[in-house]
């Protein structure tokens, strides 16, 4: 097809003010295309019939789709109803997709709109508004005073226990005010029942109750509410509101109002205002989604049935207490606790043992001291402790007990204690009686006794004795213990006298010049070397001292000096033959008395021989 | 089986005509009397078997009083009928009936409704005629004598009443 021929067509197709077709452009365009499949044709556009049904016919063999569209479409367009329902269908999505100079066109007619509703009628508008309102306006000052006081009791409740400690870290780590946190452990409440009640018949639209939850009949219940309701609103006119809140022991009764329906919801516990919120949440959505099955309720429940899961959500709110210690035993804490308790029980037992200790060795100390002070011959001046030392002073007779042995008696560390003694005598009658007894050294037939202040002596002594005692007795410290000896007999002549006797008649004789002694002397010897041996045992027993005294003579021929030495001579004789006799040579002491201490004066040969000899003196307590 | 509906109903009646009788022994009731008195109404339910589905009937017992000025009308509001009660053996009692009627009509616009005249055991001191009775139905009433004691025309009435509340 040439360009011309398809220029001429899109014009013949396209709309036109007339209906009929240019009949002549159409000709010209069909002899045109004669004349192109057959040049020789002839076909002139003059031939063309002012009426031709052919053209008709051709017409609807080319367009007839078209055609029927065509029909379809302005039957659409000029039906009003058809047209408003065919706009209706598109103008959604034009909208949707339109830009913003849509809205500045139809935001005035809107506004023009809205306020002639308002004018005409509020009551629409605001239940119109309502569901979206609510949401926008909870946050109302009273709300966030609540909140606010809700909060700062619970803070101040908790602020200085360890539980307020805990929380306070859950906030910090959580990212959340300690008040939060405080609400969220502390809110304990559980949603028991939830009524959805018809505003204007009181009837129960829906009821949802929690597993546990006991009450009367939902039905009678609801319509009570609702009868309550307007007993308040009536009862105090000016107020649109019925009651918000009721609150009966452990119960709670919040009533949320909408414009069909109201939402009653039994609470046992405290529950937080953001159940609050959520109430008005749930009220508000079940009027956007359901509003004219609510604004129509009469009393069939069947057309409201998806309701009952929106109040489940509702009745479904609790807040679980918390259990204090059973979730997750804090084994860090008791540990710790543990461990703490641990090291003050070693403290406390190390104190206390060393508190014992340090109590026992006081006690120990004051102990050995008072056993001191009733020692006799001890004088304590001082006791005390200094710097962790015992120390003590005093007095001490050198006769009494040793403080340092009576210390390890008591059981106190000898190291730890500081001892300071003076000597001194002391007159307590033991002490004297121990101080006589080892100067007077009694004889095995006395015996010294304490009787009160005095010592008193029994017994049976030599005079010697008696005499050495009376003069210890006189020598005593006035006002001290006397010593009493009247209970001691006399021995007077006793065997140690009677010994002497024996002993100092006996005599050695000798020849002139001779050292030895004579012939026919051994009997003499022998017997007084017995009489010697009975001296030494008797005077021992009798603690009497005894010595003899073994004295040479010669005669008075030859010369003086040789005369000495002879007698000495004689005297160690005889005792060298003594003690081959078995007399104790520590008994005896030798002299040589020459011829100064003859026997019988005269030159005669017989005072002569005489004088030649040995004598025994025996010296007993020193006395001849 | 279809759900139960629900119906209000309001109970008027004036003093003393015996509607705290018909409530007790021809509906459950959960709450104590003390409700007339302080809030002025008692709710009750009376359920109706009605074509093989339950009808409650959400009774509130309006306090009865002569006075019929004190009558908190919003209690009214959305009620789909109501039961009137009277004495039928005194008089005054319907007087007091046909005025809460007409004072219904002007607040909400005509309802069905049903009267009861009670107290219809004691036929000696009957007092309300034929000629009254015929009257009423002529006009439209549904009235029919009742008695809480012998239980006569109480079910019949609450029936009826269910089925023009709910059908």
């Amino acid at each position: 097809m040439s360009a011309p021929a398809a220029v001429a067509l899109e014009r013949l197709l396209a709309p036109r003010e007339e209906t009929g077709l240019d009949r002549k452009l159409l000709a010209g365009l069909l002899a045109e295309v004669a004349r192109t499949l057959e040049p020789g044709s002839g076909a002139e556009a003059s031939a063309v019939e002012p009426v031709d049904p052919r053209l008709e016919q051709l017409r609807r063999l080319l367009l007839g789709r078209e055609i029927e569209v065509l029909a379809r479409l302005s039957a659409e367009i000029e039906d009003p109803e058809r047209l408003a329902a065919a706009v209706g269908r598109v103008l959604p999505s034009a909208i949707a997709s339109s830009d913003a100079r849509l809205g500045q066109v139809l935001a005035p007619a809107l506004e023009k709109a809205t306020r002639a509703s308002i004018r005409s009628d509020p009551r629409t508008l605001i239940d119109i508004l309502h569901p979206l309102m609510v949401p926008a306006i909870r946050t109302s000052i009273g709300e966030a005073i609540d909140k606010t006081f809700q909060s700062l009791n619970e803070s101040l409740k908790h602020a200085l226990t360890w539980r307020g400690l805990k929380w306070r870290i859950e906030g910090w780590r959580t990212g959340s005010s300690f008040a939060e946190v405080v609400l969220r452990h502390t809110l304990v409440y559980q949603v028991e029942h939830v009524f959805l009640v018809h505003n204007r018949t009181g009837l129960l639209i829906s009821h949802v109750a929690s597993e546990d939850a006991v009450s009367q009949d939902p039905l009678l219940v609801s319509s009570m509410l609702a009868a309550i309701q307007d007993f308040v609103r009536d009862s105090f006119k000016g107020s649109d509101q019925g009651l918000d809140s009721l609150r009966l022991g452990d119960f709670r009764l919040w009533c949320e109002p909408g414009p069909f329906a109201m939402l009653a919801v039994v609470i046992r516990g405290s529950p937080p205002e953001e159940l609050r919120d959520k109430l008005r949440d749930a009220l508000a959505t079940m009027h956007r989604e359901r509003r004219q099955a609510l604004e129509a309720f009469d009393g069939d429940p069947s057309g409201l049935g998806d309701i009952e899961a929106a109040l489940a959500a509702i009745a479904a709110a609790r807040q679980r207490a918390e259990r204090a210690p059973r979730p997750g035993f804090p084994w860090l804490v008791a540990l710790v606790a543990l461990l703490l308790l641990g090291v003050a029980a070693w403290g406390g037992v190390r104190w206390w043992q060393s508190e014992r200790l340090r109590a026992m060795e006081a006690r120990h100390w004051s102990t050995y001291v008072e056993r001191l002070r009733q020692e006799p011959g001890i004088v304590i001046t001082e006791a005390g402790e200094r710097d962790g030392k015992f120390t003590v002073a005093g007095l001490r007779d050198p006769l009494a007990v040793d403080p340092r042995q009576l210390l390890r008696d008591a059981g106190v560390d000898p190291a730890r204690v500081e001892s300071r003694w003076q000597p001194y005598e002391g007159l307590e009658p033991e002490f004297v009686l121990k101080r006589l007894e080892a100067s007077l050294e009694p004889p095995a037939g006395v015996r010294l006794r304490v009787a009160g202040n005095r010592i008193v002596a029994d017994g049976t002594a030599s005079a010697i004795w008696l005499g050495r005692a009376r003069a210890a007795a006189r020598m005593l410290p006035a006002g001290g213990p006397t010593l009493d000896l009247a209970g001691v007999k006399n021995l007077g002549e006793g065997p140690l006298l009677v010994l002497r006797t024996a002993i100092q008649s006996a005599e050695i004789h000798f020849a002139v010049n001779a050292p030895l002694p004579s012939p026919g002397q051994d009997a003499v010897l022998d017997k007084v070397a017995a009489e010697l041996k009975q001296l030494s045992s008797l005077s021992a027993a009798m603690r009497i001292p005894a010595r003899v005294t073994l004295t040479g003579h010669s005669d008075d021929t030859g010369p003086g000096t040789l005369n000495l030495s002879l007698s000495l001579a004689r005297a160690g004789a005889v005792l060298v033959l003594l003690k081959k006799r078995g007399v104790d040579p520590d008994l005896i002491s030798v002299q040589g008395a020459g011829p100064l201490e003859p026997l019988e004066a005269g030159g005669s040969e017989t005072a002569r021989s005489a004088n030649r000899r040995v004598s025994f003196a025996v010296w007993l307590e020193g006395q001849p | 089986m279809s759900p139960a509906v629900q119906r209000k109903i309001c109970l008027l009646g004036g003093f003393s005509v015996g509607k705290t009788s018909l409530v007790r022994r021809f509906v459950q009731s959960v709450f104590s009397e003390t409700y007339l008195t302080t809030v002025g109404v008692k709710i009750d339910k009376k359920t109706v078997e009605l074509g093989g589905r339950s009808v409650h009937l959400i009774l509130w017992d309006l306090a009865g009083e002569d006075d019929i000025a004190s009558l908190r009308m919003s209690y009214l509001r959305g009620a789909a009928g109501y039961l009137l009660v009277a004495d039928g053996t005194r008089p005054s009692t319907l007087e007091v009936a046909l005025s809460l009627r007409r004072r219904v009509e002007t607040d909400y616009g005509p309802l069905p409704f049903s009267l009861l005249l009670n107290k219809r055991d004691l036929a000696a001191e009957w007092a309300v005629g034929e000629a009254e009775f015929d009257t009423l139905r002529r006009a439209g009433w549904r009235v029919s004598p009742s008695s809480a004691r012998t239980g006569e025309g109480v079910e019949d009435a609450f029936a009826d009443l269910a089925a023009r509340v709910a059908g």
